[in-house]
Formats: C-alpha cells, sequence, structure tokens
C-alpha cells in the first residue's frame, strides 16, 4: 500500500542526484527489492511506471532486480545523454 | 545515442531513517522513551491509549502523535482525557506516518515538560513496518477478534515489535480465538515479544499496562 510513498522516494533520489538538464535523459532507474521488503513489485513498477512517464522526467522505465531479504535501493540511473526533450 | 549509468546503491529509505535518528537523538537528550503503536485498524490503539491518558495522567507527562488518513477523530477523542496537547497528523491518504511528520510534530510539544510520548501510527499492519519514525520501540496490538495468525500473516510488523498487546479480551468467552495459539505464533516469530494483555472495557490488564509505562519512564529503553 506505501508503494507510491516508496517510488514518490525513489523519484526524489533521481532528482536530487540528476541535474535538471539530465532530469529529461533518464531513461531508466534500477532498483534493488527484496522479498522480504514490504512491498508488492507489481504495484510498485506500477507507480513508478506511473511517476518516471510525467515531468521533470520523460519516458524512463524502472528495472527491478529481485533479491533476498528487506533491501530496497536504488541501484543505478542510465541516461542518454544525446536525447532531446521533445 | 550514447548511454552513459550512474552507478548507487543507495538505500530508499534513507532520507526518512536519517530523520528517524535525528528525531531519536532529539528525543533521547530530553529523556523521554518514545513508543510507535502500530495494529491493523479497530485493534484498539485510541481507546488504550484514551484509558492510558485518562488513569495515569496525573502522574506522567504523556505526549500524543496520532496519525490518520483523513479526520482528526483520534486526536479528538484523546484530548478529551488530557490538558497535554494532542498532535494530529492527516496523512491525506499516506497509509503510515513517517519520520519528517514526527519530527514537525515535535516541534509543537515541549520535551523539557513531557515523560513520554506516544506515537499513534495509522491502522495499517503492513505499511508501518517499513517507516522508523524516531521511536524506542514498537508495540504492536492485535485483538481478539482477529485471526490467531495475525503474527504469521504480516510477520515483518512483529519481528520488529518489541512489545505486543492482545486487546479486547473480555471478548474471549464470545469469540472462537485462542489467545494461547495466538501469543504462540507471534513468539515464533519473535521469541523476544513482551506480551501484554488487556481490556480496555473492562480495566483488566491494564494495570500491568500502567506498570510497564511507570518504569519505562524511570529507566532507559533497551535497545
Amino acid at each position: 500500500m506505501h508503494e507510491m510513498s516508496v517510488a514518490v522516494e525513489v523519484c526524489r533520489l533521481a532528482e536530487e542526484r540528476l541535474s535538471p538538464a539530465e532530469l529529461p535523459q533518464l531513461i531508466a532507474v534500477g532498483l534493488d527489492v527484496g522479498d522480504d521488503a514490504g512491498l508488492e513489485p507489481d504495484n510498485l513498477l506500477f507507480c513508478l511506471e506511473a511517476l518516471l512517464a510525467a515531468p521533470p522526467f520523460h519516458k524512463a522505465r524502472p528495472e527491478m532486480t529481485r533479491c533476498t531479504g528487506d533491501v530496497l535501493r536504488v541501484t543505478y540511473l542510465e541516461l542518454d545523454d544525446d536525447r532531446q526533450d521533445d | 545515442m550514447t548511454v552513459r549509468t550512474i552507478e548507487l546503491r543507495e538505500p530508499v529509505m534513507a532520507r526518512n531513517n536519517e530523520i528517524a535518528e535525528t528525531v531519536r537523538r532529539r528525543l533521547a537528550a530530553a529523556g523521554v522513551p518514545a513508543l510507535n503503536l502500530v495494529s491493523s485498524p479497530g485493534s484498539g490503539k485510541t481507546l488504550l491509549l484514551e484509558r492510558t491518558l485518562a488513569a495515569l495522567g496525573d502522574e506522567l507527562r504523556m505526549a500524543v502523535v496520532t496519525g490518520d488518513v483523513q479526520t482528526q477523530n483520534d486526536a479528538d477523542r484523546l484530548a478529551r482525557h488530557t490538558t497535554r496537547l494532542v498532535q494530529a497528523v492527516v496523512t491525506g491518504g499516506a497509509c503510515h506516518l513517517d519520520a519528517k511528520q514526527v519530527d514537525s510534530a515535535l516541534e509543537a510539544i515541549d520535551l523539557a515538560a513531557t515523560d513520554l510520548l506516544f506515537v499513534e501510527n495509522v491502522g495499517n499492519l503492513v505499511c508501518p513496518a517499513s517507516w522508523d519514525l524516531g521511536e524506542d520501540a514498537k508495540v504492536v496490538l492485535f485483538s481478539v477478534t482477529e485471526g490467531e495468525d495475525k503474527p504469521l500473516k504480516y510477520p515483518k510488523v512483529f519481528r520488529q515489535a518489541r512489545y505486543a498487546v492482545l486487546t479486547k479480551i473480555d471478548l474471549l468467552p464470545y469469540v472462537p480465538f485462542d489467545a494461547e495459539q495466538a501469543i504462540g505464533f507471534a513468539r515464533e516469530v519473535n521469541p523476544d515479544l513482551q506480551f501484554f494483555r488487556t481490556s480496555a472495557q473492562t480495566g483488566e490488564g491494564l494495570e500491568t499496562w500502567f506498570d510497564f509505562l511507570r518504569q519505562l519512564t524511570r529507566r532507559p529503553v533497551p535497545v
């Protein structure tokens, strides 16, 4: 149920790490999600897809890796430096 | 297309946890133990707090931060039993409190004149387990009108809790609930859980709970 809160926090982390010019260039956000993290993976993906499709992002996609334990972390941000904000 | 990857490995909850540590240090500096009450909706968090405020109000200076998705109904109920400030946090749809909300709520509380802080979380056994609020301990409540297997269904919150309160025990004669089995399931998940059995309606078991709170204000909460 708190997947949207987590998704918002993932987006906040991305915004914190990237410059305003880089945000529309973001194409993927890597995530590790543990099976004991208290999250429903499909729900989290749904929330992230919605948030990462909207400004300041531009059609970025979440890439989730399931793992054991209660780990929940952003593992990488992937950018396309040639992408123009349309 | 020129793809560039920025490696992060950053915990998603890092910011919340930082704020929670700030809250914890602030409470520790003021010598105020804090209990985070979690349960499913309707387990009796508010009624237990009402009874606690009414019974111990002359002995302990208790402050309450209470969270609800909508309305300040719980805060209004609690305020009837204390002259002290009850801080209401309306989450506006969120299914849990977070550390920032508690940090903000503490701004209005005079910690130097407080012996004990209760945080009444949003009724939910899933989401509050993922959010550290800076409390000393979580207290998980569940009632005899719920299933005995609640601890097995929601292990994370029972694993994180240090104390458990089995509520509404006055209803035991009327419901098919095996209290020993329920406590056994809880201890399967967390063998160190300290249990209380209470009825806020009849008062049964409340004196043990009150004694625990009295003791809590006299010594540091074990980590």
